[in-house]
């Protein structure tokens, strides 16, 4: 499918067209665009990236070595539409250096002008920039969560990943780069359907040789899902990245083999963004769960539901006309996090978890803070200095003051009433030249201003005291009398 | 790779009380897991991980010491409770086997009232049972440990009196000191960090799980066996394709944590092993074609290392004496890998292209002792190991001044005549020599060329000093990850980075650049680069790096905190491990103008201020 590599995760030399550039502006101000050559813009200069430091043409992103400085152009944006006469020129002129039109910009090969200021850097797109940048759908999953979720859960590559409730996609592409290994038929690796129910519960699906990492993505909201499919496919990522618009809770998560894909998850990592996710976890199990099970994960959790399932038949979200299907690796032990932001959810679902066998069980919250570095510049010769405290530094700089303003108080009152004037006057000047002048010497002598004051570090002011509860727990691989019989004889 | 208990490797066995041991596990010998006893390994092989086990020792009516493996029904019992119905069917059927004392505080609490803790007295006394007779019911070796805490129970006087979650409480405490129970766990890099933080904290600078996801994840690390191969526009040097430099004083777990998440951690072999194995339970065709493309890759693995080996060492390959101690790079491996028999080739180690780790280290040789946890031994890899491929490691006196190591100084070559008449120990050393040689020039003018995808620093050295040297290798929009446990070096390392040291910075370059000649300063982009780090040399003091190649340094932290989640009783652990806190330094290597000077010249400037300038020398 994908015959050019992802840019998340091989974004090659240099940014090219059609592709994801991120720009960015700051620190936590990024812009992801898809990078188009495409001259069907009203811009002259065909697509432009509009913010906050300038305008740039993707004429000028395109092509460009990665982490490149970008400086802005010089972009008509006001009038677009009445211009519409010279996009018509420059593009029966194709690539004409120096469209004669326009004399204040156009530029040899630029083809926009420099504009005098603004800038930003392209860097290609990594999880963590897509995390920062990405359209807001739901919450998102944030990189200290996220990297603690997957360290923990020990994502590796080859792994199958199912992931419900996508929501934003902040996770998806996280998952996408741990799982990654190489591209689907690329190695002759292929899915066929499953050959053999023979004890209708394990084994469905053979585990394979080097087998291609994947991520199952399913998510409830059909706009979300869709909008996340796009998204995918416009990153490259889709032929490692299923996305299922599918209610969870009552249809499970196997899945119909469809034109080669793999037929069902088979998956190694669970990860449940779901508002209830003990109600998901009945069809992530080996074996079907006893009915008694079923109901008292669902009648404790949900009180609305239980008389509507009150008979022995299992609820009709298991597949009862069909043999049960594991969505998991049978060969594997298969790891779960569940991401609740109530601790209620997490009660609920560590029940659920314990009732159906899972062991680990843990659960933790990551408390992360950013910290700004900054020099504290603290002293009387800070006096109206910029981001400085102009406070005296030391009790003897405080005694010094007190003693200077003590002695001019002093030479006040013993000089005579016509010249009390002058010397007030002298007395400001010189209060005055003491906000200057040190600030000038600075600039002359050291000039250092980087280097002066204390380097203190301090939490950043906007804090994320609470993402959301983390619970892990795994499920090893289901181990039979039969088994163990069998390997009593391999090993004696 | 970890689905089930495979002979010879490292495993984890976790006790009652936490305590973990970890033992590498050889067919046919004994564990001894201390005061509960010792077992044959034979017991755990084959079996899957994450189970636990209990002890029955042969007294008991046994002729051997046997594993009962404890159900997870049996485990959660505790926390169930009496809430629903044990799952009948998940109880695994070797259960019943043992019977007997089931040992369950929850059967009797049928009332519900809450009892308070008013009544409790707090006494030693109450418990009637002396150490020593604890002591003789543990020599007796009844059972599986069930029986000494139900006596333990019963003879405590205030037992009725205890609120449950006191109970609860005390059984727990009970529990843990004689249960004979063990976890089997996967010795992975988590747990392995997990052990050694607990033990000797300091030999990985106490990093924790979490500062260990940040790094992986900052870093951008991945696998990139499917990466491009790309070279810069000199057509020499390599951008990209899955790379990373690092410096790890952390003795390899840095290295282990990311080479896990490169998919060259774990020996190739391991899973070969388990098809093998599965093959019974397994669509049989399609575990014959997995074969086979296994095969061919490893085929299309062995013509690219022969493509690549210079020819010189060729007909060494034909003569060495295969008994003789030659060389340090052709090892030995157990098992001996069966294709390589017959012409006895040697494989040129850190050949890989992509998907490699580079490590720098202070030592003549890199400390990477944690990785033998995973089969790797630096002092003599085997071949079959991925890391053989996918690991480089180099001296910071071979990549700063190579030419004063030894290594680096191509040894004389001998004419094959003249080299048939030494004596085969003399051979082989020649071509120890000439094979060192080899991979040491390879590795360092590879590195010295740069275009790493990122730069990971767990280290004791003084940041600046390594980004100095190192930043300049990254390739534009790389990764650079600084950890440190102590926050000062960073927040300095930060301070060098900063908004008003770049101004600074910028516009004392322009001073300089304006009287230099400016043609110097053309030439291709790794060279540029280096000038880049040159031009701070004579500011040293106030310049250690160069600012305007990173972007964004930020600074971070994070902690995850451990709860207790119990009906009704969930709250945060009462206690976790202080120390170190762990901080994280990140950027994004950025090309700012000086480092980038396009031949078609499209974009000349800097900043907002300084564009003026700039647009004028373009």
């Amino acid at each position: 499918m994908a015959t050019s590599p992802s840019p998340f995760l091989d974004p090659g030399t240099h940014s090219a067209p059609n592709s994801l550039g991120i720009l960015q502006l700051r620190r936590d101000h990024l812009i992801p665009t898809v990078l188009s050559s495409s001259t069907d813009s009203d811009y002259v200069e065909g697509k432009v990236e509009n913010t906050r430091f300038g305008s740039f043409p993707h004429s000028t992103l395109i092509g460009q070595p990665w982490g490149t400085q970008i400086l802005a152009s010089v972009v008509d944006t006001g009038s677009r539409g009445s211009k519409s006469k010279k996009r018509k020129r420059g593009d029966t002129e194709g690539d004409s250096p120096s469209t004669p039109g326009t004399h204040e910009t156009k530029r040899d090969i630029a083809k926009a002008a420099i504009a005098s200021s603004g800038f930003v850097h392209l860097v290609p797109p990594t999880p963590e920039t897509w995390t920062l940048c990405l359209p807001h759908r739901t919450q998102v999953v944030y990189t200290p969560d996220y990297s603690y979720i997957l360290q923990r859960l020990r994502v590796r590559p080859g792994d199958h990943i199912i992931e419900a409730g996508a929501g934003s996609g902040s996770f998806t592409h996280a998952a996408v780069r741990a799982v990654f290994n190489g591209y689907l038929g690329e190695d002759g690796m292929f899915d066929s359907p499953k050959n053999s129910d023979r004890d209708g519960t394990n084994h469905i699906l053979k585990k394979k040789r080097s087998r291609c990492g994947r991520v199952y993505s399913y998510e409830f909201h059909a706009p979300r899902a869709k909008q996340l499919r796009a998204e995918i496919e416009e990153h490259g990522l889709s032929s490692l990245v299923r996305v299922i618009n599918r209610d969870v809770y009552e249809d499970g998560f196997c899945l119909d083999s469809e034109a080669g894909i793999d037929s069902a998850p088979d998956a190694d990592v669970i990860f449940l963004d779901l508002p209830a996710p003990w109600l998901a976890l009945k069809h992530l199990t080996r074996s079907r769960p006893s009915t008694a099970v079923v109901k008292s994960i669902t009648t404790y959790s949900n009180p609305s539901t239980p008389s509507a399932e009150g008979s022995e038949s299992s609820p009709q979200a298991l597949p009862t006309e069909k043999l049960f299907r594991s969505p998991l690796n049978p060969n594997n032990a298969v790891r779960i996090c569940t991401f609740s932001p109530c601790i209620e959810q997490v009660t609920k679902t560590v029940s659920a978890l314990r009732s159906l066998g899972w062991l680990e069980i843990g659960m933790a919250e990551i408390l992360s803070k950013r910290l700004e570095v900054r020099r504290e510049r603290i002293g009387l010769q800070e006096e109206g200095l910029r981001g400085a405290n102009a406070s005296a530094a030391t009790v003897s700089e405080a005694v010094q003051r007190l003693r200077d303003v003590e002695g001019r108080a002093k030479v006040f009152h013993g000089l005579q009433k016509e010249k009390q004037e002058e010397i007030m006057r002298r007395a400001e000047t010189q209060k005055r030249g003491e906000k200057i002048e040190p600030f000038k010497e600075e600039n002359k002598g050291k000039g250092k201003l980087y280097k002066e004051g204390r380097l203190v570090h301090r939490t950043e002011p906007e804090l994320k005291t609470h993402t959301s509860y983390l619970v892990f727990a795994i499920l090893p691989r289901q181990w039979t009398k039969e088994d163990e019989e069998k390997a009593r004889k391999k090993w004696g | 790779m970890h689905s089930y208990i495979r002979p010879n490797s490292h495993i984890a066995l976790r006790l009652p009380s936490g305590i973990v041991k970890i033992h590498k596990i050889v067919p046919n010998t004994t564990i001894n897991i201390g005061k509960f006893g010792t077992f044959p390994a034979n017991l755990l092989l084959g079996r899957p991980y994450y189970l636990t086990f209990e002890l029955l020792d042969k007294e008991n009516g046994r002729s051997k010491t046997e594993l009962r493996i404890v159900p997870a029904s049996e485990l959660h019992a505790e926390a169930l409770g009496g809430d629903h119905a044990t799952p009948a069917e998940s109880r695994d059927d070797s259960a019943s086997a043992e019977g007997g004392a089931e040992f369950d505080i929850v059967g009797d609490d049928g009332e519900v009232i809450m009892r308070s803790n008013r009544l409790t007295i707090d006494d030693p006394s109450r418990q009637t049972l002396a150490m020593e007779e604890i002591e003789e019911l543990k020599k007796a070796g009844a059972g599986s440990g069930k029986e000494i805490i139900a006596k333990i129970m019963a003879s405590h006087l205030g037992i009725d009196e205890k609120t449950s979650f006191s109970l609860a409480k005390y059984t727990l405490r009970k529990s843990k000191k004689y249960l004979k129970r063990f976890t089997v766990l996967p010795l992975d890099v988590g747990l392995l960090n997990e052990y050694v933080l607990d033990k000797e904290g300091y030999k990985i600078m106490d990093l924790r799980e979490e500062s260990l996801g940040l790094i992986s994840s900052w870093a951008n690390i991945h696998c990139a066996d499917a990466s491009r191969v790309l070279t810069a526009d000199d057509d020499i040097g390599q951008i990209g394709g899955g790379r990373w430099l690092v410096i790890d004083d952390t003795g390899g777990l840095v290295v282990a944590a990311l080479a896990e998440k490169m998919r060259i951690l774990y020996p190739e072999e391991d899973e070969e092993d388990q098809t093998l194995q599965e093959g019974e339970d397994i669509n049989q065709d399609q575990n014959g074609e997995g074969d086979s493309a296994e095969d061919a890759k490893e085929l299309q693995q062995e013509t690219y290392q022969n493509g690549t080996t210079p020819p010189k060492s060729d007909p060494e390959t034909k003569e060495t004496d295969p008994t003789s101690p030659t060389s340090t790079t052709r090892i030995p491996s157990n098992p001996p890998p069966p294709p390589c028999k017959p012409p006895r080739q040697h494989i040129p180690q850190s050949t890989a292209q992509t998907n490699s780790l580079t490590v720098l280290h202070a030592n003549n040789q890199p400390n990477l002792s944690f990785l033998k946890y995973f089969g790797f031994d630096t002092g003599n890899p085997t071949t079959k190991h991925p890391l053989y491929h996918n690991l480089k490691s180099l001296s910071w006196l071979q990549l700063l001044y190579p030419h004063e190591d030894p290594s680096y100084d191509e040894p004389e070559v001998v004419a094959d005549d003249v080299l048939a008449t030494f004596k085969s120990s003399k051979r082989g050393n020649y071509y120890k020599k000439r094979r060192r040689w080899e991979r040491t020039s390879r590795i360092v003018n590879e590195t010295r060329r740069g275009g790493f995808d990122g730069l990971i620093v767990a280290s004791a050295m003084e940041p600046a000093s390594i980004l100095k040297e190192c930043v300049p290798l990254v390739k534009g929009g790389g990764r650079i990850v600084v950890y440190s446990p102590n926050v000062e070096p960073l927040v300095e390392l930060c301070d060098y980075y900063s908004k008003d040291r770049r101004a600074a910075f910028v516009s004392k370059q322009m001073e300089t650049n304006a009287s230099i000649n400016r043609k110097a300063v053309k030439e291709v982009k790794k060279e540029d680069n280096e000038a880049n780090g040159i031009v701070g040399e004579d500011e040293d003091e106030d310049f250690p790096v160069n600012p305007t190649l990173l972007l964004a340094p930020s600074l971070q932290t994070a902690r995850a905190r451990q709860w207790q989640v119990l009906p009704s009783r969930t709250h945060p652990m009462m206690t976790s491990r202080g120390g170190a806190e762990g901080y994280l330094f990140t950027a994004t290597r950025v090309l700012p103008f000086e480092g980038k000077v396009e031949a078609r010249g499209k974009f000349r400037s800097k900043k907002r201020k300084t564009g003026a300038d700039s647009s004028v020398q373009a």
